[in-house]
């Protein structure tokens, strides 16, 4: 199955270069609708109003994580086969088996390069 | 003419030279203090070096986030560069922009060096005061920092690890394999 480069993507992070990093990244690899936000909170409004099939998440994020706004999104009726994958620093495996057991689908350590994101993008979404 | 009489005043018994011996010790003990306090120099601490950190650290910040800025709004423009003929001539103008960017290091490498510094004589003088307070750490109960860890310890808040990543991308890929 080919990747659907129109499908809407929420990046979720609170470093806006990380933001604008990934959101080239997601350029490079075709995908032209690219939203974001800076905390789980917001990510959690944004996803609401709008049908996104992606999630790319930080982790560690102030008010809402990462992990949180994970929890939250498979906690949700509407939200929860929304596709996730944790971009992170957090790179301890505690933390990878508590994003694996809150229902991740990916998981990618800080720093990456663009083709692990190509990789976990097309696992994630079926290429 | 009568005068009232005095009470009477009972004579201060001589001290004895042990109870004098202790009161020199104490009075010794708290020069030594004062002197000890005086090598803090905490006001020198708090008026200048300390902000000095702040500011240096606040402009370390500025630094990194405008040259990451310009580098980055230079590699997104050689993207989106036409092939023509002027092509080569207009990335190398935008290499040069990344270049010219890549100058804070040296600038940031300055401050954070200046606010080291400023760390190691914090360091430094209180250590030595410590040792000749002979000062113990209270074992008091904070609730900020209480709270600030719970929360860490629940959303497993570990943050980068110093040497690298705890786990590799391969270990991790493994698990979802």
């Amino acid at each position: 199955m080919a990747l659907d480069l129109s499908m809407p993507i929420l990046v979720v992070d609170d470093y806006q270069t990380m933001v604008r990093i990934i959101r080239n990244l997601l350029k490079q690899l075709g995908f032209e609708e690219v939203d974001d936000a800076s905390d789980g909170t917001a990510a959690l409004a944004r996803l609401k109003s709008r049908k996104y099939g992606l999630v790319i998440s930080d982790w560690n994020m102030e008010p809402m994580t990462g992990y949180e706004l994970l929890r939250h999104v498979r906690a949700d009726e509407g939200l929860r086969t929304t596709p996730f994958i944790m971009v992170t620093a957090e790179s301890k495996t505690e933390n990878v088996i508590a994003a694996k057991k809150a229902g991740v689908n990916n998981y990618i350590v800080k720093p990456f390069n663009a083709a692990t994101l190509k990789t976990k993008i097309e696992a994630v979404c079926g290429a | 003419m009568k005068f009232a009489r005095k009470p009477r005043i009972p004579a201060a018994e001589p001290a004895s030279p042990r109870v004098i011996n202790e009161l020199v010790e104490i009075a010794d003990y708290i020069s030594h203090l004062r002197q000890e306090i005086a090598a803090l120099r905490a006001n020198e601490l708090t008026r200048d070096r300390i902000p000095m950190a702040h500011e240096e650290l606040g402009n370390v910040l500025a630094a990194t986030a405008g040259a990451t800025n310009q580098i980055m709004a230079s590699a997104e423009s050689m993207l989106s560069l036409p092939h023509d003929a002027s092509y080569r001539e207009n990335v190398e103008a935008h290499i040069y922009e990344i270049f010219e960017a890549c100058a804070f290091q040296d600038i940031t490498g300055q401050r954070i060096s200046k606010v080291v510094e400023a760390l190691r004589q914090l360091e430094l003088r209180l250590a030595r005061f410590a040792s000749a307070v002979k000062a113990r750490d209270e074992a008091g109960y904070d609730p900020t920092e209480a709270e600030r860890r719970k929360r860490a310890d629940v959303l497993l808040l570990n943050g980068p690890q110093i040497d690298g990543p705890a786990t590799s991308q391969d270990d991790i890929d493994a698990l979802f394999a």
